[in-house]
């Protein structure tokens, strides 16, 4: 380890800790400002009534009683104690301002939250100093995972002292009745948790790098190819981290809280929304619905596979039937429920027409909770034939013709030739549609929003018109998020046994 | 066992190009003949409409005493081993053998008992459990074998199944597909563009060109006694050396000149392999330029240059006794020098 590596590792320790220092004052900052505020501190209405034991905070004035009785409104007051924040409480027929609650920063918090990660950079600073020759990889391990063990442990700290700051934002003044609710506006700890979480780990991040790149310094090329690697993924990496895992765990946050896109208050429930769709009804409707509807998936890939077969072989204009199969595949989604949403009107449809034609009753195909989940997966058939097809038969043209010849040979008859070779040769085609069939049948949307809005009485109401219903026609966007993780979870384990089933197959030879 | 009987078999693609042209071929029952030529010259179309995978435009083939021209290929008894194998990847060796008992609906038992006798034949019962996969070139070749020898059937056909081995494996592979023949007796049509392995397996080769057959005969027959200066050149490594001229009757009189006793023919070509060639110290033979010397052991290859602008190349016992730029003189073994018609490459009689 050079001395430069030694200096970068302390730039680094000393950046970290900067950082996470401004992140909490900061924070400390807005604890405090929250403290002064009157906007920060209102009690919530049904917290206002039945107070048992009203009480004035000590140091209120009675000055100060008799404006908080005569305003009803949280008030900033210049008191002896400093500058409090207080709230009014009423009695119990919510008649007469009896007492107040007040609120007050505590002074001193912020020196802990700040001064600690700046003591434990030094640290961690020091410790560096003296690891020397990484040579080792368990010696580098060693380094990044007491990095990681500091960085981490500060962040806990920090992050716990700042709820204290918080929290003793409520407990100054006189104690709050029990089930009176302060609702505060204090800055969103989570938030703050989270930048210290990123700070931290950029800061091991930076770290490892600094150790690794010593350990690798008499090796340029190595240094070069790694440093060139990690910048080609770097564009990609970012765009997966920032727009497709941090959603999902933004959902899985979500899930876990109570959000209500208008209030300020999003507290921690646990499981709460999760047993609410474990109790409702619809959830397994709509669960039940998307299953039966994901049949669809291997009904087509069968009906996919015989297209294939027959448009495998070289005949005269088989290019033309080949792209008017595939055809409705491209065709947009919304077009095509339109177009079948007249097929079989009751009244206007084609195939009404042809039943009537044919002295049958008409059936209204979409309005009849019978007929109108098979009805769409109909629809959802027709519009990925093409697609399955199109799959197939590329796995058909990959299957070496000279398989097929060794089976006639062997003396297998068509039949037999289909059976042994061509199907379990095409197995990782089919896992890999049924797969991506099954996927794209959860996420089907379109044609249930467009062709039935999930109707007649939920006969069509999959998971995710579910969902959407949830978050933005009830605005419950918490549930609407506990139904997509068991939803991906669903997805997950599906996936998960499919991978099982396809890692058992040799390589082609 | 049974013999085949190929008879005026001629296959025509769409759009007119001529694969196989007339070809007529007997296989005796039990023999081992090869189909040996140049890429593109019809010898694996021929083997493809033996087996029934390529319909002739016209003629016959008969296995035994059946005509079996419009047959598909599983009413043939024949089992045939492909250049890449075809092993079916996602089966294991054992069912890769067992696959043709088992679409015949073979007894278990009897199953069992003839895919263990194949692979103990080949050597490869421990790795029955295996999928192709998992095995070495030289491995899969045996497993295909396998294949082709458990429903015992009445003729063996082979598309080049050498050609993806690595050099050693593939020799001792020729050696051990001679002593496979010897036992089994069977009845073997092997096409294979390598000449060293038509000479060094097969009883008898026929040495194909444009479609048509030019020779069938024993190798070593068709190594002394080439038919046509096709078949001359094409035989032998390395390959034959030609000189043009003009026969006399008694002489052939050229860039190289010999006695030799055909007919007079004022175009004419000398073929001399490398063996019968002799270097010597530049007198009053033909006067020449070393321009290479490969020494390859017990042998040495001399590559000379007539004054004429003749490549000719000589093969030597030891080592050459020549260096780079040396003058020698070129003579021809009495007695050795084949004589061609330059017109049509037929041979001199």
């Amino acid at each position: 380890m050079t001395a430069a590596h030694r200096r970068a590792a302390a730039l680094a320790a000393l950046l970290w800790a900067a950082a996470t220092a401004g992140v909490a004052w900061r924070t400390v900052r807005k604890v405090d400002q929250a403290a002064r505020s009157r906007e920060a501190l209102v009690l919530s209405h049904a917290a206002q009534g039945r107070v048992p034991t009203p009480a004035w905070p000590g140091g209120l004035g009675a000055r100060d009683a008799a404006a908080v009785r005569a305003e009803e409104l949280p008030l900033v007051v210049r008191g002896t104690a400093g500058t409090v924040v207080t709230a009014p409480v009423k009695d119990a027929d919510d008649w007469n301002v009896i007492g107040a609650v007040a609120v007050q920063a505590r002074a001193g918090e912020w020196a802990v939250a700040v001064l600690f990660p700046v003591a434990l950079a030094l640290l961690a600073a020091l410790i560096t100093g003296f690891m020397a020759g990484l040579r080792h990889a368990t010696r580098r391990r060693t380094v990044v995972g007491l990095d990681a063990a500091l960085y981490g442990g500060a962040v806990v700290a920090v992050v716990a002292q700042l709820s204290r700051a918080v929290d003793g934002l409520a407990a100054t003044g006189v104690v709050p009745p029990a089930r009176a609710r302060l609702a505060l506006a204090p800055p969103s700890l989570g938030f703050a948790a989270l930048v210290l979480g990123l700070v931290a780990a950029a800061g091991v991040l930076a770290r490892w790098a600094i150790v690794w790149h010593a350990a690798n310094a008499d090796r340029p090329a190595r240094v070069r190819e790694t440093l060139g690697a990690w910048g080609l993924i770097a564009p990609s990496l970012a765009h997966l981290l920032v727009f497709t895992i941090a959603p999902v765990g933004f959902l899985f946050w979500i899930s876990v809280h109570d959000w209500d896109l208008l209030a300020s208050d999003r507290p921690f429930v646990g499981l709460k929304h999760f047993r609410a769709i474990g109790a409702d009804p619809l959830f397994w409707r709509a669960l039940r619905n998307g299953l039966v509807y994901a049949l669809y998936v291997p009904a087509t890939m069968g009906a996919a596979l015989a297209a294939a077969l027959v448009l495998d072989q070289p005949l005269r204009g088989i290019k033309v039937l080949r792209v008017v199969v595939f055809l409705p595949y491209v065709a947009s989604t919304v077009a095509i429920a339109l177009v079948w949403q007249w097929l079989l009107h009751r009244d206007f449809g084609l195939l009404n027409a042809m039943l009537a034609a044919v002295h049958l009753p008409r059936v209204d195909w979409l309005g009849n909770p019978a007929t109108a989940l098979p009805a769409l997966m109909v629809v959802s058939a027709w519009g990925q034939l093409g697609y399955m097809m199109v799959v197939y038969l590329a796995g058909l043209q990959a299957i070496p013709v000279s398989l097929l010849e060794a089976a006639r040979l062997d003396g297998a008859s068509a039949w037999q030739r289909f059976r042994l070779v061509v199907l379990p040769m095409l197995r990782p085609v089919s896992v890999y549609l049924l797969l991506t069939g099954i996927i794209w049948s959860f996420h089907g949307f379109t044609l249930v929003y467009i062709m039935t809005e999930g109707g007649p009485a939920h006969a069509t109401d999959v998971l995710v018109y579910r969902i959407y219903q949830t978050a933005w026609e009830f605005r419950r966007f918490d549930v609407a998020a506990a139904m997509s993780v068991v939803l991906c979870l669903v997805l997950l384990s599906l996936t998960a046994l499919q991978w099982r089933t396809v890692k058992g197959e040799p390589a082609d030879v | 066992m049974a013999a085949l009987t190929v008879t005026h078999l001629v296959k025509r693609f769409t759009g007119g190009v001529i694969g196989v042209d007339d070809v007529s071929l007997t296989v005796h029952e039990g023999a081992f003949t090869a189909l040996v030529g140049p890429s593109g010259c019809g010898k694996t179309t021929m083997l493809r409409m033996v087996a029934g995978l390529e319909e002739p435009t016209s003629g016959a083939v008969r296995i035994g005493a059946r005509d079996v021209t419009w047959l598909p290929p599983r009413d043939r008894d024949v089992a045939m081993v492909f250049q890449n194998y075809a092993l079916y990847p996602h089966l294991t060796v054992r069912e890769n053998i067992a696959f043709p008992l088992t679409v015949r609906r073979t007894a278990a038992v009897e199953v069992t008992r003839r895919v263990r006798q194949a692979a103990e034949l080949l050597d490869i019962d421990g790795l029955l459990d295996r999928k192709p996969a998992q095995l070495s070139g030289g491995q899969r070749q045996r497993a295909a074998l396998a294949r082709a020898i458990v429903r015992e059937p009445a003729l063996f056909l082979f598309d080049e199944p050498l050609s993806n081995l690595d050099a050693q494996v593939r020799a001792q592979t020729r050696a051990e597909l001679v002593a496979l023949h010897k036992r089994l007796g069977a009845t073997i049509l092997y096409v294979t563009h390598d000449q060293v392995e038509a000479m060094t397996m097969a009883q008898r080769v026929a040495v194909m060109a444009l479609g048509r057959v030019l020779q069938e005969a024993p190798p070593m027959a068709l190594y002394r006694d080439p038919a046509s200066l096709g078949v001359a050149r094409f035989i032998g490594s390395p390959s034959i050396n030609t000189v043009a001229g003009r026969a006399t009757g008694t002489r052939f009189e050229g860039a190289l000149s010999c006695d030799t006793r055909v007919a007079p023919c004022a175009d004419a070509v000398l073929a001399v392999r490398p063996e019968h060639l002799v270097l010597e110290p530049a007198m009053d033979a033909a006067a020449a330029v070393v321009t290479l010397v490969e020494p390859l052991g017990p042998e040495s290859l001399v590559r000379v240059r007539l004054q004429g602008g003749e490549d000719l190349v000589a093969r030597v016992a030891g080592e050459a006794a020549w260096r780079m730029g040396d003058a020698v003189g070129v003579r021809v073994v009495p007695g050795q020098g084949l004589c061609f018609r330059a017109a049509d490459g037929a041979r001199l009689a």
